[in-house]
């Protein structure tokens, strides 16, 4: 009788410290939701500016996703299955964009890309400019993102028995099929969360963006550009519309998740 | 029909071989020693899921010592079957026939054909997770022996399985080798091929005595 009260007093305590950090959570964007006037709304919904930022925002994040999973799911799926020298170094250097303040990894990628840097003036024998394009935006928003697809696809290649592509192999299978009949579905969901994770941190990117191309603005930095230059209560009901949209987007997709896997 | 020698393998501290042996079509081998001998690596060398040191490795004459398990005339039963947990029990007998881009007409017959034979004709649309250890050996011999492979590689195919079913297990290899088919039977344990083996192959510490 007297563990079951302390396993009751663990968990209340549990509930009530768990309380805390969910209303802490939920308390300032519910806030910032609750302080925006329909008129306000109705208004920032109609500006075209902030419709076209939205749109350009998700489609280069999206695009920037699924590019980058073309080389990243080969990657995951080597650290996986392969043991090699200074794999450990690698997986660091992997995580770095998780770790250093995005506004660091901005000028990095500034001064990649910059008309003095070797991809900069082979884009501009081109005729193109890399900084301040959607490109920019695009590998900006991949390069602080790219940690969530690589670590979860190998994480779900690293639960694929390895006998079931070793049995692919014995009834005729290419290494190349393996990958993509047997531990890419096996691996599915922890893809999509990886593509889903990666999606949503690049759309969410302000730091690198807003050093490699402040116009054609993001919305991040939309927000922030109305923020600085008009104040708060001009920022909100565009924050408030860019979270709404997320949220919706990110609840329809995560159904659709759950019917496929 | 199958011709090995003088194969040899490491890996870490382990070494394997030289092993050397042959088996003619429709032998039966039974390849027996306790854990750790280097039986079932033997098979994955066999199979080509390893490459050999040194060696060679003849089926039907034809070297296949450096060629990988995709090439190989050499089907495979693993253990714990291997079964692919995302294809249901038809899509996973069919799995080699529509690699070897099999008309859709022809994989259903092969497929309805085997299922008879081992009695899993009501199975087809199953999933593999809800079946039973038995159930599960049945689709995977069915599965390794789709595409009419040289050799049949068996590895502990009973260990898996409870006292009642393995009866039924040693019934169905029984019913393999009738076919005519050539095995090769890894277990630890000498009784359980006794009766099906027609040779007989000791392993110790890498070695086949």
């Amino acid at each position: 009788m007297k563990v079951r009260n302390n396993i009751n007093y663990t968990h209340s305590l549990f509930i009530l410290l768990g309380g805390v950090i969910l209303l802490f959570l939920i308390a300032p964007l519910a806030g910032m939701f609750l302080s925006v006037k329909a008129p306000e709304l109705f208004a920032t919904l109609e500006d075209r500016e902030v419709s076209e930022s939205i749109f350009r925002t998700l489609a280069i994040s999206a695009l920037a996703t699924g590019v980058a999973a073309i080389f990243a799911l080969p990657l995951s799926y080597i650290l996986a299955r392969k043991r090699f020298p200074l794999k450990g170094l690698l997986e660091a250097i992997i995580d770095l964009p998780v770790m250093i303040p995005h506004s660091a990894a901005g000028i990095a990628l500034l001064g990649f890309i910059s008309r003095d840097s070797a991809l900069g003036s082979l884009a501009s024998s081109f005729g193109l400019n890399l900084v301040g394009s959607n490109t920019a935006i695009a590998m900006a928003m991949a390069f602080v993102s790219l940690p969530f697809l690589i670590n979860s696809a190998k994480d779900g290649f690293v639960a694929v028995p390895a006998r079931l592509e070793q049995a692919a192999e014995t009834l005729g299978a290419s290494k190349f099929r393996v990958f993509t009949q047997i531990s890419m579905p096996l691996a599915k969901r922890s893809i999509v969360s990886g593509l889903l994770l990666m999606f949503a941190r690049g759309m969410s990117e302000f730091g690198a963006v807003v050093i490699v191309a402040y116009h054609p603005m993001t919305t991040p930095v939309l927000i922030f550009d109305r923020f600085n230059s008009f104040g708060l209560s001009y920022a909100r009901p565009v924050a408030v519309i860019f979270v709404s949209v997320t949220l919706i987007l990110f609840i329809l997709l995560r159904i659709y998740q759950k019917r496929r896997c | 029909m199958l011709k090995i020698e003088n194969l040899v393998y490491s890996v870490g501290d382990f070494k394997l071989g030289p092993v050397s042996f042959s088996i003619e079509k429709g032998d039966y081998l039974a390849l027996f020693g306790p854990s750790g001998a280097g039986k079932s690596l033997l098979l994955e060398l066999i199979a080509g899921l390893r490459f050999p040191e040194t060696g060679t490795l003849c089926i039907d004459s034809k070297e296949y010592v450096n060629i990988g398990a995709q090439h190989r005339p050499v089907g495979m039963l693993f253990q714990d079957y291997a079964l692919f947990p995302h294809l249901n029990v038809f899509e996973n007998i069919a799995y080699s026939l529509k690699l070897k881009k099999q008309s859709k007409d022809v994989i259903e017959v092969r497929v309805k054909e085997l299922a008879e034979y081992f009695s899993i004709g009501n199975l087809l649309t199953r999933e593999i997770e809800g079946l039973s250890g038995g159930e599960k050996q049945r689709v995977a011999l069915a599965r390794a022996i789709a595409y009419d492979p040289l050799v049949l590689l068996l590895d502990e195919p009973l260990s898996a399985l409870d006292d009642d079913l393995r009866e039924e297990a040693i019934e169905t290899l029984a019913m393999l080798k009738r076919t005519g088919q050539t095995i090769i039977h890894v277990t630890h344990n000498r009784n359980e091929v006794g009766a099906l083996a027609t040779k007989n192959l000791y392993m110790l510490k890498g070695l086949v005595l």
